[in-house]
């Protein structure tokens, strides 16, 4: 009983959450509104899923919002002076990428705290965003080949919500029941372990982070798709969304490891919530002041139940003989 | 008829000006168990990782199998036979016990018998780890538990299961039982005469003499770098052994 409420009390809390604003928002609850949340919560999952992989490593990436966007703007550039679509995805996903890789190469050779890699990273891409832009917002009729991954539909589900289905299933699948995955979780439970096990721990932090860096990128290009325009601080919003989907994920499933299912669901109960708190009709930095609450509150929770877990009895080894 | 395992000529070790090693020459016989003395900075640590990989002598030959042989790294002496299980026993401590005994050299498979995407092959690691804790006289039933809940003997009995999954034939230990109490202490002295009656070859660095007494069947104690005494250790008892450390002088048996 104790390990279905580690595992996922935070889901039932949620839960209740969601039956609250049913009860008491208007249309919270109508097949439309939900559809739209987890439409939404697209942007802010693929975001939180990168940045679960470099936290799986034990590496932190700060600069996950703001190379978003840079990689929205450089994608925006191109498609708005003529450039093929396919040609402006590219970039857009090889600007996420060569961030991340970039991240992983200043942590693990330079041996710089991710924690300072990335806010530097986030800084630098701030900048460069704001440089290709001069200020100003890439908008205009962009062609449907490039809005479509975005806009478009496919058996009745939003792309949007494809992608992200998609995507988290890979990062499930990698962390599960691929070696690789594996040796990333085992680098960021126990570095020195990993290490004498053979297991190249650096290459694993520089997978976690060139990873976050990638899902940046592809979180750049749906947003510039789904909105047909391309500003240099358009992901800045999803920014704390995403380490709050991440660290209240780490308060369920597979309490105190960063996991993507937990992230998922967390992401979801967010959008959720910030859904719902307008519709009740609550101000504007009411969100903020929730979200702060949850980031705070999650951590505070995964780290009882770490504690409960190394305090619980000791496993019966029987000794034969 | 012995064979010998490994075979050190001359190994020496300098710390800058320091020398820790000074030209030791060490058998190790195949399935021997062999326990390694001496106070601290004696020496017998620096020459463990050499031995280990972990770090390159400053002089000196080393023989393993009758081939000569030079490690550069933990992985090189694994990759030779010879696993080390260090003192903190370098388990990840969230990851469940199959994980820990496959860390690093997972098994796959590719799903539907497909050739592609290789998968871990997450059934055959526990049946398989389930079987190495079985030979440790082990039994235990719950594989996907975390090593943070075993107590410290169960800990040192999944690293040993690790050294076996390497098919290591050399197990070096480092003070294996330096933070156990009584009950664990039995238990991973059982585990080492278990190793012992598989055959494997154990190097056992130990301070505790009643440890040795009870385990080993040879001891080399080191004085100052060199190595002071080299002898069987049947008839001798810890008290006798705990002054020829202190000494590095062999004592003849009590009348």
């Amino acid at each position: 009983m104790s390990g279905v409420l580690a595992r996922f009390g935070t889901a039932f809390a949620g839960l209740l959450v969601l039956l609250f604003f049913a009860a008491f928002a208007e249309n919270f609850a109508s097949l439309g509104n939900l559809a739209i949340v987890l439409k939404e919560t697209a942007f802010l999952a693929i975001l939180a899923i990168g940045f679960a992989l470099a936290l799986t490593t034990a590496e932190l990436d700060l600069s996950i919002a703001d190379v978003a966007s840079l990689a929205a703007v450089a994608t925006g550039a191109l498609i708005q002076g003529g450039a093929a679509p396919a040609v402006a995805v590219l970039v857009g996903l090889g600007v996420g990428l060569g961030a991340g890789v970039l991240n992983g190469l200043t942590v693990t050779v330079l041996k710089v705290p991710s924690l300072i890699a990335t806010l530097g990273m986030a800084a630098m891409a701030k900048g460069l965003g704001f440089m290709i832009t001069q200020g100003v917002a890439f908008v205009g009729r962009w062609p449907r080949e490039f809005t479509g991954l975005g806009r478009g539909s496919l058996l009745g589900v939003s792309n949007l919500i494809w992608w992200m289905a998609g995507i988290g299933f890979l990062a499930w699948l990698l962390l599960k029941w691929t070696r690789t995955g594996l040796h990333m979780v085992a680098t960021g439970e126990a570095d020195e372990a990993a290490r004498l096990a053979g297991i190249r721990t650096g290459r694993m932090k520089r997978l976690g982070l060139a990873l976050a860096g990638l899902l940046a990128g592809v979180t750049a290009v749906l947003l510039a798709a789904s909105l047909s325009s391309a500003t240099p601080n358009m992901a800045a919003d999803h920014f704390l969304y995403a380490i709050a989907a991440v660290l209240l994920g780490m308060t369920m499933i597979e309490p105190g490891r960063p996991n993507i299912p937990g992230t998922l669901l967390a992401a979801f109960m967010l959008k959720a919530l910030g859904n719902g708190l307008v519709l009740l009709g609550a101000p504007y930095y009411a969100q903020d002041i929730a979200l702060g609450a949850i980031i705070i509150g999650s951590v505070a929770l995964s780290a009882t139940v770490m504690r409960r877990a190394a305090f619980t009895k000791k496993l019966n080894f029987r000794t034969a003989g | 008829m012995t064979t010998k395992l490994l075979s050190l000529r001359g190994i020496r070790k300098a710390y800058g000006a320091v020398e820790a090693v000074r030209g030791v020459d060490l058998d190790i016989q195949a399935g021997e168990v062999l326990a390694l003395c001496g106070d601290n900075g004696a020496g017998k640590s620096s020459l463990v990782k050499i031995i280990a990989g972990a770090q390159p002598p400053s002089g000196g030959t080393m023989q393993w199998r009758g081939r000569e042989v030079a490690f550069h790294s933990p992985q090189d002496a694994l990759r030779e036979g010879i696993a080390t299980i260090y003192q903190d026993l370098a388990l990840a401590p969230r990851l469940s016990i199959a994980q820990n005994v496959f860390l690093g050299s997972e098994l796959t498979r590719g799903p539907l018998g497909l050739p592609f995407p290789q998968l871990l092959d997450k059934r055959r690691m526990v049946a398989e780890a389930r079987g190495y804790l079985q030979r440790l006289n082990l039994p235990q039933a719950d594989m996907g538990a975390a090593v943070e809940r075993l107590s410290g003997g169960q800990r040192q009995a999944v690293a040993i299961a690790r050294a076996l999954r390497w098919q290591a034939e050399l197990i070096i230990m480092d003070e294996p039982t330096a933070a156990l109490g009584v009950r664990e202490t039995a238990q991973v002295l059982s585990l080492i005469r278990t190793l012992h009656e598989e055959g494997r070859t154990v190097l056992l660095i130990s301070h505790n003499m009643a440890d040795v007494c009870a385990v080993a069947t040879r001891v080399a104690i080191m004085k100052a770098g060199s190595k002071a005494i080299d002898r069987p250790v049947a008839g001798l008892d810890p008290d006798r052994l705990a002054h020829m450390v202190m000494t590095g002088q062999d004592m003849p048996a009590a009348a």
